[in-house]
Parts: C-alpha cells; structure tokens; sequence
C-alpha cells in the first residue's frame, strides 16, 4: 500500500496531468493545422483499438489477429445507421447501388422519426444518432467477439491466432458478397459519412478516456487479474478456480466492443466506408503498437501508439522520390550504422564474439553502397529519381522484428506508468525491518543497522505517524 | 514378471467412412441433378473441374509443404512462408522475361544461386569449406553469370533458379529473424514472422513492382491440351498434366530425401525432440537451415507455377497472402508436421474451391457459390481446429502438463 501523502500526490498528479492534456487539446484546436489535428484525432481513434486488442493480446496473452474485422462491422454499421439523406438518395439513384429499399431504410433518423421523436431527428442532434449508432455498432461487434471468442475455449497460442486471422478475412471477404453486399454496397462503400466526430480531436479524446478508463479499472479488478492469470499459466489459473471460458470470452467481447468503436470513428475519420481500408495491416498496425509500447499495459500501448501514428502520417519524406545515389548513400550509412550498434549492443553485453564474420560482410557492404554513392553523386551519375513505396511499413515491421529480438515485452513491459518513476522511488527497496533482519542474519558489523531502525521505530511511534512503506 | 493384459477389442470408429459416403453421394446427386438442368454440365464440364481441382491443389500442397517442415521442426507457424512463395513468382518472372541482364546485375544474381548450390552440395559433403563445394559454387557462379549476362533463360532453368535463390532467401529469413527468437514464447515468434511477412510485402513492392504483372510465358508447358471426353471436348492445357507432374516429382523427391538420407533422418529426428537430438550429435542448426532451403524452395516452385497457372502475377502486397493462408489451412488440415498430411490437405482445399464452386456452378435459378470460394479454406480449417485440432493425420496435440 502507498502512505496517505504519496496517494494524495498521485491523485494531484494525474488531476494536472488530465489538465494539461485537454489545455494541450486547445492549443492544438488552436493552431488549426488540420494535419496535425487529423494525426491527434487518428492517435486517439487506432488508440482506441490498440488498448482493446491489448486486452486479448497483452492482458490475457492470446494472440488474435481478427481486429480488423471488429473494427469493419462496427464502422460499417456506425456508418449505415448515421449516413445523411442526401447520401442514401444518391446511392439509391446509382446505377451500381447493391443497396435495397430495406438497407437503405435502415438509419437511425427514420427510427426516431417514426417514434414520433421528430426533434430528435434535425440536423443538430446529429451528435446523439452518433452516439446510438456508434453503440450499437460497437454492441453488435461485441456479439461477433462473443462467436470469435469461442473457439478459444478449445484452442490456443498460434493455433488460437491463426483462426481469429481466419475470422476476421472471413468477415472481410463475405461483406464484398452478394449476401452482405445490400448492408455493405459492396465494393463501393459509402461515401459522405459524417466526418464531424472522427476528425474531431473532443470525441475522439473522449471516446479513447472512456476506453483507457475502463481498461485501467478493468486491468486490476478481479475480472483482469483472472486474465493475467490466463497469460501466465492457462492450467494454473483453471487449477486456482478461474473459469477459463467465461473470462476468455468476456475478454473478447470486451475487446470487440471497443474495436468496434473504434471502427465507428476511423469510419468517420475517414468519411467513407470501404472494404479496403479495413485490410489486416490495420491489425498489423495494432500489433505493433502494442508490441512496442509493452503487451499488457494501457500506457505502453499509447505509446506505441503514438509511433505507429507518427510514422504513418509524418512519414511521407520516407517515400518521396530521390536519386539512386541517395538511395545508396542511405543505405551504405544504415548498414555501417547497424553494424556499429551491433558492436556496441554486443560489448554491453559483454556477448562473445565480439566480432562476428557476418558484421565484416555488413561493413563492406554499407561502404561499396557509400563509395559508389559517393563518386556518382560527384561524377553526376545514376540520377534516376525512385520512389519508395511502403517505407512506412518497411521500417514498422523491422522495428517490430527488433523489439521481438531485444526486448520481447515492449518498451514499458508489463508495467504502467507510475508517477514514482519520476520521483525515482524504488518499488522493491526493502523496508527498515528487512533490513534489519538482513543485518541480523548477515552479521553482528551490520546490528548497528538494527539498533538505528529499533530508535527509529520507537520514536516514529511516538510521534504517531505509521512507519510502513510498501 | 510382467503383467500380461487383455487386449481390449480394437473400436472401429466408422466417422471418417460417414463423411466420405456423405461427401460423394452430395457429389454424384449434384452432379446427376446438374444433368438434368443443362446441357452444360457434361462429362466434359466435370471432367475439367477435377483436372482443375487437381492442378490448384497440388499448387497448395507444395506450398503446405513448407509449413508444415518448419511447424514440425521449430514449431513456428511461418506466417512469412506465403511471401517466400510471393518472391519465388516473381525471382521466376524477372529471370524469365528480364534475361540477359547486365553484368553487376547477373553477378548479384549469380551470388545467391551459387550460395544456394553450395547448400545443396553440403547435403552431401557436410561442410560448407569443403573443397568440392566451394568448386561447386564457384562454377555455378560462373555458368550463372554466364547465362543471365549472354542469353534469355528458359522457362525450367527460371524455375531451377529461382528455387535456388528463394531457398537462400528461407535461410536469410531463419537466420536474421528467427534464430535469435529460439526458445522464446510463441507468441513472440508468431508475431516477428507476421512482421517479416510485412516486411517482404512492402520490400516486394519497393523494389519489384506495383502493378499486377501479365505472367505468359511461351512454352511447350503450356500449350493447349484439347481431347474428348464421352460426350464433350474438353479444352485446356498441358499444365492440367505438368503442374501435378512436377508436384509430385518434388514431392517425391522430398519423401526420399527425408527418408533415406542422413540429413533427412537427421530432421526427423529433430522434429520428434530437438533437444534429445541434439545431445544424440544432430546439428540442430545445420537441420533448421535445411529445412527452410526446402520449404522455401518448394514454395519457389510453387509460385512459378501458380504465375504460368493464372497467367498473371498480382502485385506483390497481396500475392501472397490468400496463396499462403489457404496452404497453411491445408498444412492443418492435413495434420501440420506431416509430410503426406499437407498433400492430402493441399489436395482438399483444391478440389474444395475448385470442385465444390463447379457442383454448385451458376444456373438460372441459382447463383452460384464462385464468390465464396476464398472463404471455404477458412472455414474448413476453423471446423477442422474445432472437431480435429490433429489433422486428418497429425500427432496429438494437447498440452501436456
């Protein structure tokens, strides 16, 4: 337990924090740089999804691949109830409209208008049939996530994976069908779906508090340690009276829920609805965040987060076109830098050997890449422009593959973020009785120790305060 | 004195006989019912869908056949191995149709086939210093550099080296990404090979190309093949008769190697306990190395057939991925680690997408299943985890505690 004083900073702490961060929300609804209000409101929208597949992947420790599909039912369903007249009418007059007159009926404002709930039904309270659409959307995800969730009762680890990856391409391929095509107008989408809320940096933050909130309750409350359970020893926990089926499938449909949320808002980010924005490299973009940032912890997911976000709508640079000599001069310097940090990361480690035969391949290679690079950028040669296309993702799945081989549980691990780090207490310090039993047990050079913490012990008791720490 | 038990009587289990009686009285009732609706569906028709069928799975069960190696050896489902078969298409395009090159590229080119060649020949000699190997390549090399700088390159020598340079480019993969994940969760190790299937992906469109590519190679393979049957022509062509052939001369090949040779007892016995083989004096690491030149390598075959097959090679991103799903769901079904398994589950899952869209083709009243037919892999491989997470021939499963 933390003493009074510690909590009571903590609380302060994450009040202020809270504070900042919307003071920094204004500033940057402020600026009215759409590029950079579209990047915040896209951290806050896959931010959404990261920490609900965090749920599956980090706290439960089941792989699954299926979040993309999630993430379409509920964008697609978001993106049905709340499309604008205007919309519908041009879809019904398209003459490649899969759509029927059941399909193209079903939104919310007809709902209300036929409660009688006409107010309800104008232009400005657009903002609720969101809200409703964007919940059932979510609800209905939830119900995918129920179905997705039970062949977890029978399999497990990559078997486990490899059918949620099954689940959500199915998902994915039979909305392109003729059986789903009247709900999904097939290949076309929608177009014009209110793009008000995704793009709109107060719901998407508030969207993503809720879900960190929950997530946070959820990670240490009975429900999440039972999960954390699961990912440590799937027979041990059963053994310990979790019962495996219930919590795995609550994990999932809480996960899908949220995905499918998320789903409803990268829908209106986006403002249309296509199949293929709904690819498995979204997952795969999840999967790196949360990998990154640190499987099984909200904040680490974040921050995982934020770097997927960065690279994608920051990287465009990456994939400009240059000249081939740059391209060379590029790389030569990557491959000598690859190398060096091999050396130093294989003398920290004091890992034998030091020199292995392939770094000498590495070196000559970066420097024929640096010396052709450099007598062509002086002689005026090999000046064809290139582009390269998928840089982002180039560097997104070796930075994956790095983090896999160095520090397989991410940045933060299983941790979260703790405002002690700044403080630099010590979680683990041990507390003047252990010490004083350690002095005991060590020698009689070190029972001075005893005699300090015994004086220390009385006097802190007198003076009526409670010595425990930790 | 040991205790003598009573043999119990063995217990038929008839469940396998029910589904194929199930499976073939639907077949032949659609196909005698599909008679009666149009003359379309002819002996000629059906007959076509088999060679079809037959063609398309023994594509995937070359492709299974990588899994299912890697999966029994290391244990890892190698989500990367459909993007090994995605670069073997397109090693075979660009040797095929970009031949003769100029000289620093046929060398660059040349480097892996000599390296992959040296890996083939240290089958036999057991190191890679060894004289005879280092000859080996050397002259390879040169043949290479030779043929890809001189002349255009047939189609068969396009898929001899592309298979060589794919096989080196299954051991680069093991050895940067894989290698250092030994022992570790299989989560982790799942999700590094999800990211070098990204990697290869986006690698394939930086520097192969961005569009569908037209894949027609002129030759005697794919001539057109045109014979009757009973009471129609069936028009087709030669690759109905090619691909399986040379399907099953790999396999073949594979089956011997595994079974007869040193190297191969050697990945057997790897596959039933690393460790224990490893203290019996098996290189484990020389087995894995082989293992990926294979699978990889079969992959490449793969590939270059499936571009000769469809006569076009989508762009890189996504060749690979429904290919690889489908022959991952194949190597499960099968029973993922055995050889023979990932045949019979390549097989199925051909005449499931192929087979099974024919019986149920397109009428007036009907239409069709053709735009389901990516999902039947799927869905079989989910039944199949659920009632038979073994496979139709796999060992046990189950976690042992």
């Amino acid at each position: 337990m933390l003493d009074t004083q510690k909590r009571h900073r903590n609380t302060i702490l994450n009040f202020a924090a809270i504070g900042v961060l919307i003071v920094f929300l204004l500033i940057i609804d402020g600026i009215g740089s759409v590029k950079l209000e579209q990047a915040f409101a896209l951290f806050a929208i896959w931010g959404i999804a990261a920490v609900s597949l965090n749920l599956i992947n980090g706290t439960t420790g089941i792989l699954s691949l299926g979040h993309h599909g999630f993430m379409l039912i509920g964008g697609y369903i978001t993106a049905l109830l709340i499309l604008s007249s205007e919309s519908r009418a041009r879809i019904a007059n398209s003459a490649r409209s899969q759509m029927n007159e059941f399909t193209l009926g079903l939104s919310i404002k007809n709902w209300f208008e036929a409660l009688g709930l006409n107010a309800l039904a104008t232009d400005d309270t657009l903002w609720l049939r969101f809200i409703v659409a964007i919940v059932i959307g979510g609800i209905i995800s939830m119900i995918f996530g129920l179905i997705v969730g039970i062949p977890s009762l029978r399999l497990r680890g990559d078997y486990l994976a490899i059918v949620t990856f099954g689940f959500g391409e199915i998902i994915r391929l039979l909305a392109s069908t003729r059986l789903f095509a009247p709900f999904t107008n097939g290949s076309l989408g929608f177009s014009g779906v209110p793009s008000e809320f995704g793009k709109s940096l107060w719901w998407t933050f508030g969207f993503l508090a809720i879900t960190v909130f929950v997530m946070a309750k959820l990670k240490y409350s009975s429900y999440g340690r039972a999960l954390q359970g699961i990912r440590e020893d799937e027979i041990a926990a059963e053994a310990m009276g979790v019962n495996l089926a219930y919590h795995k499938v609550l994990a999932f449909a809480i996960s899908a829920f949220f995905a499918g949320i998320a789903g409803g808002l990268w829908v209106s980010w986006l403002a249309t609805a296509r199949l293929d924005v709904f690819l498995f490299t979204l997952t795969f973009f999840f999967l790196v965040a949360v990998s990154v940032g640190g499987t099984g912890s909200v904040t680490g997911v974040l921050i995982g987060t934020a770097l997927v976000v960065f690279v994608r709508q920051y990287g465009d640079p990456l994939e400009e076109s240059y000249t081939l000599w740059q391209w060379l001069l590029a790389g030569g310097v990557l491959l000598l830098a690859a190398a060096v940090a091999t050396l130093i990361y294989r003398n920290i480690r004091r890992l034998r050997p030091r020199l292995n035969a392939s770094i000498y391949i590495v070196v000559g290679l970066g420097i024929i890449a640096l010396l052709i690079g450099l007598f062509a950028a002086s002689g005026g040669q090999l000046q064809s422009e290139y582009r390269a296309f998928g840089m982002r993702a180039i560097i997104l799945s070796a930075l994956l593959v790095i983090i896999m081989i160095f520090k397989p549980d991410g940045i933060l691990g299983q941790a979260e973020f703790n405002w002690a780090w700044l403080f630099r207490e010590r979680k683990d310090q041990p507390t003047d009785e252990e010490r004083a039993q350690d002095a005991w047990l060590t020698g009689p050079e070190l029972s001075k120790r005893l005699e300090a913490a015994e004086t220390r012990e009385a006097s802190a008791e007198t003076a009526g305060e409670s010595s425990e720490a930790n | 004195m040991a205790v003598s038990s009573i043999p119990e009587p063995k217990k038929r289990n008839w469940a396998p006989y029910l589904i194929i009686g199930a499976i073939l009285m639907i077949v032949i009732g659609r196909i005698i019912f599909l008679g009666t609706v149009s003359d379309r569906f002819n002996a000629a028709f059906f007959t076509r869908a088999i060679t079809e069928s037959f063609k398309l799975g023994s594509l995937y069960a070359l492709i299974a056949l990588g899994y299912t190696m890697v999966y029994g050896i290391i244990r890892l489902i190698n989500f990367a191995h459909g993007e090994v078969f995605m670069v073997g298409a397109f090693a075979t395009f660009f040797l095929f149709s970009a031949a003769p090159y100029p000289w620093p590229v046929a060398v660059l080119v040349a480097i892996p086939i000599a390296f992959g060649v040296m890996r083939i020949l240290d089958f036999w000699r057991g190191k890679m210093t060894d004289p005879i190997v280092l000859a080996g390549g050397g002259v390879v090399f040169f043949i290479a550099v030779w043929l890809l700088s001189a002349t255009t390159v047939n189609f068969v020598l396009a898929l001899i080296f592309s298979m060589l340079i794919t096989g080196v480019l299954g051991i680069f993969i093991d050895r940067i990404a894989y290698s250092p994940l030994r022992g570790a969760p299989r989560n982790s190790m799942l999700i590094t090979a999800i990211a070098v299937s990204f990697f290869l992906q986006n690698f394939g469109l930086l520097t192969l190309t961005r569009r569908q590519t037209p894949f027609r190679p002129d030759t005697v393979l794919n001539n057109s093949l045109v014979f009757n049957m009973f009471d129609g022509t069936v028009r087709t062509s030669w690759l109905i008769v090619v691909i399986p052939l040379i399907s099953l001369v790999l396999v073949i090949a594979l089956t011997l190697f595994v079974t007869r040779t040193r190297l191969g007892k050697a990945m057997r016995a790897t596959a039933q306990d690393a460790e224990v083989a490893q203290m019996m004096g098996v290189n484990v690491g020389r087995v894995i190395a082989t293992t990926f030149l294979l699978g990889s390598m079969l992959a490449a075959a793969g590939g270059a057939m499936w571009g000769l097959n469809f006569g076009s090679l989508n762009q890189p991103a996504i060749l690979g991925i429904l290919p690889g799903i489908k022959a991952f769901a194949a190597a499960v079904i099968g029973g993922i680690g055995s050889l023979p398994g990932a045949v019979i589950g390549g097989l199925i899952i051909g005449f499931a997408e192929n087979f099974l869209t024919a019986i149920f083709p397109r009428t007036p009243e009907f239409a069709g299943i053709t735009e389901f037919k990516d999902t039947f892999a799927f869905i079989l491989l989910i039944v199949i985890l659920l009632v038979r997470p073994s496979g139709i021939i796999g060992e046990d499963l189950s976690e042992k505690v």
